[in-house]
């Protein structure tokens, strides 16, 4: 894509963006969605040094460039085949460390980017925190629940950002579902059903002899990683509790291996169910050997349904024929006019396999968002609100689910979690 | 003032409207909803019924009994439009497969097929329940009314509660508030098939019977017929056509058919029988 589109693509972006923040009640849902459409204080950018240099690092680099207020001014990778990936990308003069504290150390930095195995979220973001310097960290928070509030109320004790990449937060598809949602247009939600299913085995290829696969392969092992949990039903919890309105307040699940028996230690199949107040529900399903269902979240109220991923929304009932209408209007008075009637029809019965509207670069753009977003939160040195709320809930929640499944029963919302103050 | 009666409900996978004027019993708005209900409930394919438990031994087997009254009419009304149609039309479902080979024995109310088939009915089904639906108004004592099954299949019981002929017009599809085409229906049903539709463009594909292709075409198919489910299949016809075979529908068929084209948002008529009152 040139340089042209790439903007022109941003602005039909960003206008979507402030036009859907702009809805009814939007700046009480998503109040970063207005601010992160907003143009950049300044012309400085701010200067990340990105650990992990991975697959998702190497996107992430490749978003970070594309902001308008963002720099890469480090890489931190131990490994070295991703450390060179990561340097094709990036001028030849940008530093690269294989150790995240001699980078901290080396200065020149304004915030991190953290996209390492889950396991070490927490001390990495204690250790940049330490150095003064503010954080931008994948989800999931952390590999357990007392980290992922530690990382919280260490953050706000060092007075820096935490910013946990949740992309869905600033789609705009996402976006006006939740202000039509809000608005009552498929009536009291009292079920999410949401899946995320795929048909691959999740493993990364290790070099032959080598001892690395613990360590390229850390989202099979439980020491590292809650799998399914942490790695795809943290966004969509998110998703939930976000139309919800509310958090969970108790989960029950179960889990298995139950396709590929190659040694792993997370489940391949989890299936939950997550209780909000009033009775309503979370359905989660994640496998890793059927993708014919794929990723949504089918949000069900009494009056019809959103399916964000696909960008649709159904009503329960058929809206009135307007041509009709006129047709009776008329009639009772004693007009006669052409009834306008006879469009195709929708068939509501019927699967929807087509997707919805293109957003340009789905996923990239939003990414991008993020960023610019988090840039802009460094900048003045106030958080981008709520987000953190809605990544930390997120994150116990998922964390939750995986106790739930190993302890067979179910587990009630914890106590003495951060911002329960402002919860309660 | 003439009076108006309405009964509006969601069946056959849309919301169904029965509009009837004059002196009515308001049971016989119920009566006629009932008879689409039980249409619905005989063809569809979206929960248990008559056609799924066909179309479940269709699946293993190369013939199955047919018990239910609806279902063997709806059968028998798919034969006498594929033969009005060569085949154009078929209410049949095989995966990458001539759909014609399948033959029904009225007397013994048996299904014959050629390997595995499915009957889907779609809006032929709507078509039905609308003629039903017309059935039990008229012997209500129905004069005046229209129906309607979503917007695509429409139903006029005698004429305009003011006099004259129902006007209808169907809308463009891509030009808010101006008409495709301007028909009178009197006692007649009117069906809109279409492969474009800037509402809902997600909608399931038209196949063809031969080779069980999609229709890709941008078209719209209008027909008019005495009964609503001759003028649905003959509108799924019209549009699963090729050019030569939609103008030998046109030559064959006395009722009214039209059939558009578009060219970016700019409507191309391509076939017009009978006396049409049209606005391109």
């Amino acid at each position: 894509m040139s340089d042209n589109a790439f903007d022109l693509t941003r602005r039909l972006f960003l206008d979507r963006v402030v036009q859907a923040a702009a809805l009814a009640g939007m700046a009480q849902l998503a109040p970063w969605a207005a601010a992160s459409a907003a143009d950049p204080i300044g012309r400085d950018r701010v200067r990340l040094g990105v650990i992990g240099t991975g697959d998702r690092g190497r996107a992430l680099i490749q978003n970070i460039l594309k902001t308008r207020n963002c720099a890469v001014a480090a890489i931190c990778d131990d490994y070295a085949p991703h450390l060179d990936k990561a340097r094709a990308l990036l001028p030849a003069a940008t530093p690269a460390f294989t150790d995240h504290r001699a980078m901290l150390d080396a200065g020149g930095i304004d915030a991190v980017v953290i996209a390492t195995p889950l396991h070490v979220h927490a001390i990495q973001t204690f250790d940049a925190l330490d150095a003064g310097l503010h954080v931008w960290c994948e989800k999931a928070m952390a590999r357990t629940i007392a980290d992922c509030t530690a990382m919280v109320t260490r953050s706000q004790a060092a007075g820096r950002i935490l910013q946990i990449g949740h992309q869905r937060l600033f789609n705009p598809t996402y976006l006006n579902a939740l202000a039509r949602a809000r608005a009552g247009e498929i009536g009291t939600i009292t079920q999410v059903r949401a899946s995320w299913h795929r048909n691959r085995d999740w493993r990364r290829a290790v070099p032959p002899g080598s001892d690395l696969e613990r360590k390229l392969n850390w989202r099979l092992y439980r020491e590292s990683s809650a799998g399914l949990m942490t790695e795809l039903a943290t966004h969509q919890i998110q998703v939930a509790n976000w139309f919800f309105g509310a958090l969970p307040t108790r989960v029950m699940g179960s889990g298995s291996i139950c396709f590929w028996k190659d040694g792993r230690e997370v489940y391949d199949h989890v299936a939950l169910i997550f209780d909000y107040p009033g009775g309503r529900k979370l359905v989660y399903t994640s496998l890793l050997n059927n993708a014919r269902y794929g990723c949504e979240e089918q949000i069900m109220g009494h009056k019809g349904s959103i399916e964000p991923e696909l960008g649709r929304i159904y009503a329960e009932t058929p809206p009135r024929v307007p041509g009709l209408q006129q047709m009776r209007r008329d009639v009772a008075k004693g007009r006669r006019r052409t009834i306008p009637i006879g469009g195709a029809t929708w068939f509501p019965e019927l699967p929807v396999t087509t997707p919805g509207e293109s957003l340009g670069w789905g996923e990239y753009d939003e990414s991008m968002l993020q960023f610019e977003a988090f840039a802009e939160a460094v900048k003045t040195g106030t958080p981008a609100p709520g987000l953190l709320r809605e990544a930390y809930h997120a994150s116990v929640a998922s964390l939750l689910g995986e106790s739930a499944m190993d302890a067979g029963q179910p587990i009630s919302w914890p106590s003495g979690l951060a911002f329960e103050k402002l919860e309660a | 003032m003439t009076e108006g009666h309405a009964e509006c409900f969601v069946a056959m996978g849309t919301r169904v409207e029965l509009h009837a004027f004059g002196p009515c019993d308001p049971q016989a708005l119920r009566l006629a909803r009932h008879e689409v209900e039980r249409v619905d409930d005989a063809l569809t394919i979206h929960r248990p019924s008559p056609t799924v438990t066909l179309n479940e031994a269709l699946s293993v087997a190369s013939g199955a009994a047919v018990d239910d009254p609806i279902l063997l009419a709806a059968l028998i009304e798919t034969r006498v439009l594929m033969r009005m149609t060569d085949g154009l039309f078929d209410a049949t479902v095989r995966q990458g497969a001539p759909r014609g080979a399948w033959d029904l024995d009225i007397a013994r109310g048996r299904v014959e097929a050629e390997g595995p088939l499915a009957f889907d009915f779609g809006g032929m089904g709507k078509g039905l329940a609308l003629d039903a639906a017309a059935a039990s108004l008229r012997a209500g004592g129905v004069q005046s009314g229209l129906l309607s099954a979503g917007e695509s299949s429409i139903l006029a019981i005698g004429q305009h509660p003011l006099g004259g002929p129902w006007p209808i017009g169907v809308p463009h599809p891509f030009a808010p508030g101006t008409f495709l085409a301007e028909l009178d229906l009197v006692d007649e049903a009117l069906s809109v098939s279409a492969t474009v539709d800037a509402a809902a463009p997600c909608r399931q594909p038209t196949l063809r019977s031969d080779n069980g292709a999609p229709v890709t075409a941008p078209l719209t198919a209008v027909a008019v017929a005495a009964q609503g489910a001759r003028a649905e299949g003959l509108s799924t016809a019209l549009l699963a056509a090729s050019p030569e075979e939609r103008d030998r529908l046109a030559q064959r068929h006395s009722g009214r058919m039209l059939c558009f084209r578009y060219e970016g948002r700019d409507a191309i008529t391509l076939a017009i029988t009978g006396e049409l009152a049209c606005n391109v």
